[in-house]
């Protein structure tokens, strides 16, 4: 399989030294969420990209037998958002050159793209970082069901089968989880047969920390090393008795209804609040330190769980299955927006008894413990229940009942939390706080001499390829449900061509962009649904080359072909 | 026309002035690219949740009217919620602002007392070697950029002799003490210093120009002959009747300077984490918290409106021959 060779280590250079300078004092802060106001366009198809593997005539010289394509709009961040994301779309620009298309690099600041992209429709390529949380299913109906394709539904690929359609709806509403299994397998061999997206790379979930002072690091699925399954089995080490880590800007909320789901809001809140059922590192469901110590599914529209009788709040109040139905009540009958995918499937709850708490759905959920129970926060009935508007109470001090609770805020400086003695599954800590530091190299000096001792974000970046062989940092690596993706715009000319789509993904150099913009840490991407999903991913599923030479006879086959200046043109009617 | 006349005039203008600002803002922000829902919805949202969002923060009502809403709200200093935190922009607002005060604030007044007595000192002793290092040391505290120099400074002092704290304005694990409580601390001091000396090393080469050039002028004015005819100590030439006379373009450029000072400075900020306002301003610019963004740059847009109109008023109580026609 040709792979790095295709892709020439002096049009790497070109689009990566400017990155990699930018890296080397780039500010966290302005790479961590919030975006640049650069809007510039650049034309990436410049000419000294042609290289010799474009040069073997491979559709004959008559060219001009249908159209020539148009050029294509491929939007990317700004360099200073998101460097090497940045230089990648760049190099995968240039390489779609090399197969003759015409593609013009639209540079945009994060909104913008967002919105031009997902709402707007108004593009060619995209390619940005999603990940999906512990259920794939119900973010690949989001992305892929025909019935979200008007703007803003969330198919903004465009891309239309009713197939999979059908296969999503079945599975997402049946309650066996070995035949979910099958359902899921069968969903992703036609998704990467089809390609409307393609994976780039698997960027990993990592733990950096300093390993003089605490260990024993476990991931989960949908919050790697940031997860309550992570903090509840960390071991500190010798005195140490402070987890410490740092985020490159500020928390925006203490509400836990009325983020906007940024993981630095979810990484606090995972671990202030319970949920009715947690998973484990294997992404099971572990009774043992979930607030439901059973559950039992009554029919495929009902579910009832088991409370935990002897639990309380941080403030000291019980904690009891009335607050739970309240929860599953409240959120629903206020639309809380960001539970806005999980109430569609809730019909409300009811308390049986004591220690027992019925969840109606609106319509079968099969997955309903890791799509919705494993999701929503459970919330106190006594401070929330005079709030009119969830989503939008300013709230000053949190009250929980998960194993940290809410310390002190001092906005732009630190955020606290301390060890809850009560909980049923303990930290070994004391405390935890975030520094806020948005300058990267402060951050490694902090990690190093011990001000910090772990790093949440777990960037990769130039600074952890130059600091992760100190030896008091350790770095840990896990597959992630997170991942770069290519998306081409299928409602564009010649882009709803499965071939056309195949024969794009073939030209994306992945492992170079692995190997040289990523340091080697993530994964070269193959599949929509990793291997971080245990038995619900598969390595079934078709797999491309990465060799333009392959993308021309692909293309050559379907009836393209190039013209004097090899330009591709489309087959003839 | 006199002094009151004059201050009645000038407050008139500001009224004008806030208007023009506050209307360019509005303008600005919206015609900004870019969809402030993008930032504050999740993409796991539906799109009637969505909608939900954008409505509830009045984003769906058309321009004019959101427009009008918005002077009604400057009129009562009412600058909304942010889009982000849900909180009163006031609340923000006097969250960071007072971080950088302290910061800025701190940094000017060394600034100035270094960079006016070092001006003195070079326009005196024109032509000397004290001049000549002076000059440079000006020139090169203004050309290169303070984020450089804050980054040197924590390198070698930082992480090289571990003589400054690496970030923050207080240690790790203490940042929940009040506000009067923090900066009275050896702590707080520990972790001014740094910051404040690279800010004030940037600031200290405008007045030093300025009063260096302004000494110049006024030490070639007969009445500095005068001085000398009486014989008067050099000394007392120098700082009692020179530099008095050499300070009035420096009210103006103190002036300036202060009501910048406001609006902090987002790269020192940065480098050292220190939760000022200039950080949170630009954060509120690139997440399109329009509220935020509004209301921290009316607060520098005023600031720096009122302190002119005080220095216009300085003038003539510094310089009795200024007159106010």
């Amino acid at each position: 399989m040709a792979k790095s060779d295709d892709l020439k280590r002096r049009d790497f250079l070109k689009a990566t030294t400017a990155g990699g300078m930018v890296g080397m004092t780039a500010l966290a802060g302005c790479s961590g969420g919030g975006g640049q106001d650069d809007e510039t366009t650049e034309d990436s198809g410049g000419d000294d990209t042609g290289g010799d593997e474009t040069t073997e005539d491979s559709g004959g010289d008559d060219g001009g037998s249908g159209e020539t394509l148009p050029t294509y709009t491929y939007v990317n961040n700004a360099q200073s958002y998101n460097p090497p994301r940045h230089d990648a779309i760049n190099i995968i620009a240039d390489q779609f050159g090399d197969i003759g298309l015409d593609v013009e690099v639209d540079v945009l600041e994060w909104g913008t793209l967002f919105s031009r992209v997902s709402e707007e429709y108004d593009y060619s390529f995209a390619t940005w970082h999603t990940f999906f949380v512990s259920e794939p299913v119900t973010e690949l109906n989001n992305l892929f069901n025909s019935d979200n394709t008007d703007p803003g539904d969330g198919n903004y690929s465009g891309y239309e089968n009713p197939d999979v359609d059908e296969l999503m709806s079945s599975y997402l509403a049946e309650p066996d989880e070995d035949t979910r299994i099958e359902q899921c397998h069968e969903i992703q061999q036609t998704l990467m047969d089809d390609v409307p997206m393609m994976p780039i790379t698997h960027m990993p979930q990592l733990a950096i920390y300093n390993n003089e002072q605490v260990d024993n690091w476990q991931s989960d699925l949908a919050n790697g090393y940031n997860s309550y399954w992570t903090m509840i089995n960390l071991e500190m080490q010798g005195d140490e008795d402070t987890l410490k880590g740092y985020w490159p800007e500020t928390l925006s909320t203490m509400n836990v209804l009325g983020h906007n789901d940024e993981s630095k809001h979810v990484y606090q809140f995972n671990v202030m609040y319970d949920k009715l059922v947690q998973l484990n590192n294997e992404g099971e469901i572990d009774h043992d330190v979930s607030l439901a110590t059973d559950f039992e599914r009554v029919d495929e529209t009902t579910i009832e769980y088991t409370i935990r009788t002897d639990h309380s709040w941080h403030d000291g109040e019980d904690l009891t299955a009335e607050d739970v139905a309240f929860t599953y009540n409240y959120i629903n009958d206020n639309e809380v927006p960001l539970y806005s995918t999980q109430t569609s499937y809730l019909e409300g709850a009811e308390v049986v008894d004591e220690e027992t708490v019925r969840i109606n759905m609106s319509e079968p959920l099969g997955p309903f413990n890791l799509a919705v129970a494993n999701l929503i926060p459970i919330i106190p009935q006594h401070e929330w229940e005079d709030v009119d508007e969830p989503s939008q109470a300013n709230i000053e001090e949190p009250v929980g009942s998960g194993p940290l609770q809410f310390d002190y805020w001092n906005e732009g400086s630190e955020f606290g939390l301390t060890k809850f003695e009560d909980h049923f599954a303990p930290v070994d800590f004391e405390q935890r706080f975030w520094r806020i530091i948005p300058e990267a190299s402060t951050v490694w000096e902090n990690l190093i001499n011990g001000d910090l001792n772990y790093e949440p974000f777990g960037r990769v970046d130039r600074s952890l390829d130059e600091n992760q062989d100190e030896d008091v940092i350790t770095v840990e690596s896990n597959p992630a449900a997170t991942f770069w993706k290519f998306t081409p715009n299928e409602r564009e000319d010649y882009l709803d061509d499965a071939q056309m789509r195949k024969a794009l993904v073939e030209t994306i150099p992945r492992t170079p962009i692995v190997d040289q913009v990523l340091f080697g840490f993530p994964e070269v991407g193959f599949n929509l649904v990793s291997e971080a999903f245990g038995p619900l991913h598969t390595e079934d599923v078709t797999e491309y080359e990465e060799s333009p030479e392959a993308a021309r006879s692909r293309l050559e086959e379907a009836g393209y072909s190039w013209n004097d200046d090899d330009m591709l043109v489309a087959p003839s009617e | 026309m006199g002094k009151a006349s004059f201050v009645v005039r000038r407050s008139l203008q500001l009224v004008v002035t806030f208007w023009a600002v506050g209307t360019v803002l509005f303008g600005l922000f919206r015609l900004m690219p870019g969809d402030p829902t993008s930032y504050i919805v999740s993409s796991s949202m539906t799109p009637e949740a969505r909608q939900a969002i954008i409505a509830s923060y009045g984003l769906n009502e058309p321009m004019h009217i959101q427009y009008i809403k918005f002077l009604q709200n400057i009129v009562v200093l009412d600058f909304g919620q942010s889009f982000h935190s849900n909180a009163p922009v006031s609340e923000v607002i006097a969250t960071y602002l007072p971080n950088t005060l302290v910061l800025m604030l701190t940094a000017f007044v060394l600034a100035y007392a270094a960079g006016i007595t070092l001006g003195v000192l070079s326009g005196w002793y024109r032509g000397s070697r004290f001049e000549r290092t002076a000059v440079i040391v000006a020139l090169v505290a203004r050309s290169v950029p303070t984020f450089y120099v804050g980054l040197l400074v924590l390198w070698i002092f930082g992480a090289g002799f571990g003589v400054i704290p690496m970030s923050g304005m207080t240690s790790a694990g203490t940042a929940n003490l009040s506000f009067f409580a923090m900066i009275t601390s050896v702590d707080f001091l520990q972790h001014l210093a740094a910051p404040a000396l690279v800010l004030a090393y940037y600031f200290m080469g405008y007045p030093l120009l300025i009063m260096r050039s302004s000494m110049l002028e006024v030490l070639s004015e007969d009445f500095i002959d005068v001085c000398r005819a009486k014989g008067l100590k050099e000394r007392t030439i120098m700082f009692k009747h020179a530099a008095r006379n050499a300070l009035l373009p420096i009210v103006t450029a103190a002036a300036i300077a202060l009501g910048y000072a406001v609006g902090g400075s987002v790269l020192i900020e940065t480098v050292f984490a220190w939760p000022g306002i200039g950080r949170e301003m630009v954060r509120a610019v690139l997440r399109r918290d329009f509220p935020v963004a509004q209301g921290t740059f009316m607060v520098l847009a005023a600031t720096i409106i009122i302190l002119n109109f005080i220095a216009d008023l300085a003038y003539g109580y510094l310089d009795p021959r200024v007159t106010y026609d």
